[in-house]
């Protein structure tokens, strides 16, 4: 089992990530992954230019490490990769790529949707949208709120 | 003292202040004073958690003085 968690400030390349899960996943039978996406309009339809994402010295790595590490503990998983952006993310520009490698589809499917679940809430960022009308700070939703809670 | 502001308590106060405190300040206290200081970001410094030396602060810690106090606003998540 590997477990890789990594705060990237500069671009995030989803292909490259891909690439090095799948070279890890030799043997298995499954890898599953999530690319998130900087939108270009917010909830309210208003244009977005960029995401901002501020992070912590220390807490904002741990984090993506502790939840990584629970996600390859609790699911049959061989391979966990988290890569997270921090800094500005314009629009349209990937924000994470979230992954799991496991024998069979179901570990890594599970594996996969419980990372970002928890990413979404639990991760330590804070946010703002920046737009035509300056920048506003982003919560998480109830809905975040409810993809969390489900796992306990 | 050394104080860091995360996230929106940034934008809203300063990333960084410097503050005198008595001996005996605990960080309930200087919670409440901050917040009085700046009343736009009283809500946010209620909800916010207090890191210092590598652990996490109730509001009963009692400072040293010369230790460095961040101020985490609720997280936005990833």
């Amino acid at each position: 089992m590997s477990v890789v968690a990594h705060l990237e400030e500069h671009a995030l390349d989803p292909q490259l990530e891909l690439a090095e899960l799948t070279e890890a996943a030799r043997g298995d039978g499954a890898i599953v992954t999530f690319v998130g996406l900087a939108r270009p309009e917010n909830r309210d339809g208003a244009h977005v230019d960029a995401l901002v994402l501020e992070h912590h010295p220390t807490l904002t790595r741990q984090s993506l490490e502790d939840i990584s590490v629970a996600c390859a503990q609790r699911f049959d998983v061989s391979h966990v990769r988290v890569v997270h952006r921090c800094g500005t993310v314009p629009a349209g520009e990937p924000i994470v790529f979230a992954g799991a490698t496991s024998l069979h589809r179901r570990a890594a499917f599970d594996a996969a949707d419980y990372l970002m679940d928890r990413l979404k809430t639990e991760a330590v960022f804070w946010k703002r949208e920046v737009g035509d009308e300056g920048s506003t700070w982003i919560e998480p939703t109830a809905a975040d709120q409810a993809g969390r809670d489900r796992w306990g | 003292m050394r104080i860091l502001l995360h996230g929106p308590l940034g934008q809203a106060i300063a990333r960084e202040v410097e503050a005198a405190v008595a001996a005996g300040t605990k960080v309930g206290d200087l919670r409440r004073r901050l917040g009085t200081d700046h009343p736009l970001a009283e809500k946010v410094l209620g909800r916010s958690r207090v890191y210092s030396e590598g652990c996490f602060r109730d509001d009963e810690h009692v400072l040293s003085g010369s230790e460095q106090i961040e101020f985490l606003p609720p997280v936005s998540g990833g």
